[in-house]
C-alpha cells in the first residue's frame, strides 16, 4: 500500500514537465484566420499581420493570405475552424488607411472594428503593429505594446562613417534619422521614445549627447577620452550607466541624466564594459575580462564585492538585463576567426535556472523588450544577417532579413 | 488506509492536472468604435546631416600620419608583441621631436567583436603604446587617446593578414 502511495507521489514529482506546458500554452491561444479585403492585395502587409500574430505568442495565426468582403459577416465554410477572422482592408495614397473587423468564426458576429489613417505610406508597418496591438487587447491578452516600439540602430557605412536610423521591429519600415560622420551606440533615454543618447566622434574625444527624434534639439551631456557608451538608462530616465575612461581606463559609471553628478561603480586594470541595471536598480551585470576572457560579472551600485554569474563559454561579451533575468551571448567555438558559433542563453542575476534560446548561427546583441517577455537579436547565418525575436513564454521565433551594413549597436 | 488512498489519488489527479488558466473574456465595449487614433504614428521624425557639423572623424584616416608607425597587434591581446618595438622606438622619436602638440592615439580592432567591448579592447591598445612610450622617457600628458573598435579598417578582405592589418594602433598630431 506504501509502493501505491509513493508511486501516486513521485508522479506527481514528474509530472509538470515541458511538453505539458506547451500544450496548455497552445490551448490558450486563440486560432485566428486573416481576411485582405484591400483593393490591392499586399502581400508584404499581409506577412508583417501574421508576423505580429505570431510573435505576440498569444494567437495561432493560418498562414494562408484569403480573400474577403470587408462588410460581409458571412465567414467561409473552411475558416469556421477557427475562433476569429480578422478582415482587412488597406488603402494607400499619399496616405494610408486601414480598417479592420475582428468577427468570431463561428456565426459572423463582429466583436471588434476600428479604422486608423496616417498621412504617410511608409510607417505602414505600424498600423499593422497597431491594430493587432489592439486586438490583443480587446481579447484581453496580456500587453504587447513592445510592438509598437521604435528600435534604433547604428550601422557602419564606410571606414569612420556611420549612421543612425529608426525602423519598426520588422525592419519593413527604416528611416536614417543621423547620417554623416561617426555615430555609434545609440540608446533610448525614455519610456515614450522620444530621445536618445548617442555617442559622437565629431570632436577630438568621443561625447554623449541627446537628441529629441521630433524636434532634432540636442542636448551635450559629457564627454570622456578613450571611449564613451551610454549601455544603460534605469527606468524613470535619471540615471545613466556608461563606459568611460576619463584616465584611459575603460570602468563603469553611473551618471545623472544631466552628466552633473557622477560616480564609479567599477574600478578594474583590464575591461569592464556593458552595464545593465538589474534586482531593482541596486545591482548591475556587466561584460569583464577579469579572468583573462570576456564573462558576465555582476556588482552591487554601493558596494564592492564583484562575483561572477556565467560559468561556461570561451567568450561572453554581451549581455542585458531585465528585473532579475539576464540574457547573454556566448561564444562556443574555438575559430579566432571567421565562423563561430555564438548562442544566446538566458539566466538569473544569480546565475541560476540557465537554459538556452538558440542552437545554430552567430547571435549576438540579444535585447529585451520593455516587458521582459521577448529577446531581440542579430543572427548571422551563411551569408546572411537577421533581426530575430524569441518569445520567452510561447517559445515561438521569428527572423526578418537586414540588409548587408553592419550593425553595431542596437536598441528597442 | 481506503479513505487516505482515495484522497492520495484525487489530490494526486488534480495535481497532474495542474491549475488551469482561464480563456480570455470577450471585451463586450469593445464593438463599437470606429475612430482613427494613430496619433502615436503621425508624429515626424527628424533627420540629421552630422557632416554639416565640421566632422573630426571624417575622411580617410586609417593609418598614421606625421611621421609615426602604426603599431600592430595579434588577435584578442593587447599586449606590445616583440616585433613592434622598432616601430615604438621611431614613435618615441617623432614624439619628442613633436615640440609639445597634442598627438593622438587611436586604438582599432578587427570585426570580430561585437558591442563595447570591442572599443574597451581598442582602448587598451591605444593605453599600451601611450604606457609604453611613457616608460621610455616621453612626456605623455600632451598624448589623448580614442578608441574606433571595428569602425576604421584598412581592409575588408577575409584574411588573416587582412584581419592583422586592422589590429593596429595609429599615431598622428591633432590638427
Amino acid at each position: 500500500m506504501r509502493y501505491l502511495l509513493l508511486l501516486l507521489l513521485s508522479l506527481n514529482l514528474f509530472a509538470v514537465d515541458a511538453t505539458l506546458r506547451i500544450e496548455k500554452d497552445v490551448e490558450q491561444r486563440s486560432r485566428i484566420a486573416l481576411e485582405d479585403a484591400s483593393p490591392s492585395v499586399n502581400e508584404k502587409f499581409f506577412k508583417i499581420l501574421l508576423s505580429d500574430l505570431k510573435i505576440s505568442g498569444h494567437f495561432l495565426a493560418d498562414s494562408r493570405h484569403n480573400r474577403g468582403d470587408l462588410n460581409s459577416n458571412f465567414i467561409a465554410p473552411a475558416l469556421k475552424s477557427k475562433e476569429y477572422v480578422l478582415r482587412y482592408a488597406l488603402t494607400q495614397g499619399s496616405g494610408t488607411k486601414l480598417i479592420i473587423r475582428l468577427l468570431k468564426a463561428s456565426d459572423g458576429t463582429q466583436v471588434f472594428k476600428k479604422s486608423y489613417s496616417i498621412p504617410t505610406t511608409s510607417k505602414a508597418p505600424f498600423l499593422a503593429h497597431k491594430a493587432i496591438y489592439d486586438i490583443n487587447k480587446v481579447l484581453k491578452y496580456p500587453d504587447i505594446s513592445w510592438i509598437n516600439r521604435y528600435v534604433v540602430f547604428s550601422r557602419y557605412t564606410t571606414p569612420r562613417q556611420s549612421e543612425i536610423i529608426l525602423a519598426d521591429y520588422t525592419f519593413n519600415y527604416k528611416k536614417v534619422v543621423i547620417r554623416g560622420g561617426l555615430n555609434l551606440f545609440p540608446k533610448w533615454a525614455d519610456a515614450n521614445q522620444k530621445s536618445f543618447y548617442y555617442t559622437s566622434y565629431a570632436g577630438v574625444i568621443p561625447t554623449l549627447y541627446k537628441l529629441n527624434i521630433y524636434s532634432g534639439s540636442k542636448q551635450r551631456i559629457i564627454s570622456s577620452e578613450g571611449m564613451l557608451v551610454c549601455s544603460d538608462v534605469n527606468k524613470n530616465g535619471s540615471k545613466l550607466l556608461l563606459t568611460m575612461a576619463p584616465q584611459g581606463q575603460a570602468d563603469i559609471y553611473e551618471v545623472s541624466s544631466s552628466g552633473g553628478s557622477k560616480k564609479r561603480i567599477t574600478s578594474f586594470n583590464g575591461i569592464d564594459v556593458n552595464g545593465r541595471y538589474v534586482d531593482n536598480e541596486s545591482s548591475i551585470v556587466f561584460v569583464s575580462n577579469r579572468l583573462g576572457y570576456a564573462n558576465i560579472f555582476k556588482k552591487s551600485i554601493n558596494g564592492s564585492g564583484v562575483s561572477q554569474v556565467v560559468y561556461h563559454g570561451r567568450n561572453n561579451n554581451a549581455v542585458d538585463a531585465h528585473g532579475s533575468k539576464i540574457v547573454y551571448s556566448s561564444r562556443e567555438s574555438q575559430n579566432s576567426f571567421g565562423k563561430n558559433t555564438f548562442n544566446l542563453y538566458l539566466t538569473s542575476s544569480r546565475g541560476s535556472g540557465t537554459r538556452p534560446l538558440t542552437t545554430t548561427g552567430t547571435n549576438q546583441f540579444p535585447r529585451f523588450s520593455t516587458d521582459g517577455s521577448i529577446i531581440q537579436y542579430i543572427k548571422h547565418r551563411g551569408s546572411g544577417s537577421s533581426i530575430g525575436y524569441t518569445n520567452l513564454t510561447s517559445q515561438q521565433s521569428l527572423l526578418f532579413p537586414l540588409g548587408g551594413r553592419k550593425i553595431q549597436s542596437i536598441d528597442w | 488506509m481506503k479513505k487516505i488512498i482515495i484522497t492520495t489519488a484525487a489530490l494526486s489527479l488534480l495535481l497532474f492536472t495542474g491549475c488551469s488558466q482561464n480563456a480570455p473574456d470577450l471585451d463586450s465595449k469593445g464593438s463599437s468604435s470606429n475612430i482613427s487614433d494613430a496619433s502615436a504614428l503621425t508624429g515626424d521624425t527628424v533627420s540629421i546631416n552630422e557632416n554639416a557639423y565640421g566632422n573630426e572623424s571624417g575622411g580617410q584616416n586609417n593609418s598614421s600620419a606625421d611621421g609615426f608607425q602604426s603599431v600592430y597587434f595579434d588577435f584578442g591581446d593587447y599586449g606590445i608583441a616583440s616585433d613592434m618595438e622598432n616601430a615604438l622606438s621611431k614613435n618615441v622619436n617623432v614624439a619628442s621631436s613633436a615640440g609639445g602638440r597634442r598627438i593622438k592615439i587611436e586604438g582599432n580592432c578587427d570585426e570580430f567583436g561585437t558591442d563595447e567591448y570591442n572599443y574597451a579592447l581598442g582602448l587598451k591598445r591605444a593605453k599600451s603604446v601611450k604606457d609604453s612610450m611613457s616608460s621610455q622617457g616621453i612626456n605623455t600628458s600632451n598624448m589623448v587617446m580614442v578608441s574606433f573598435g571595428e569602425s576604421n579598417p584598412v581592409c575588408s578582405s577575409p584574411t588573416d593578414s587582412c584581419y592583422g592589418k586592422n589590429r593596429r594602433v595609429d599615431l598622428r598630431l591633432v590638427k
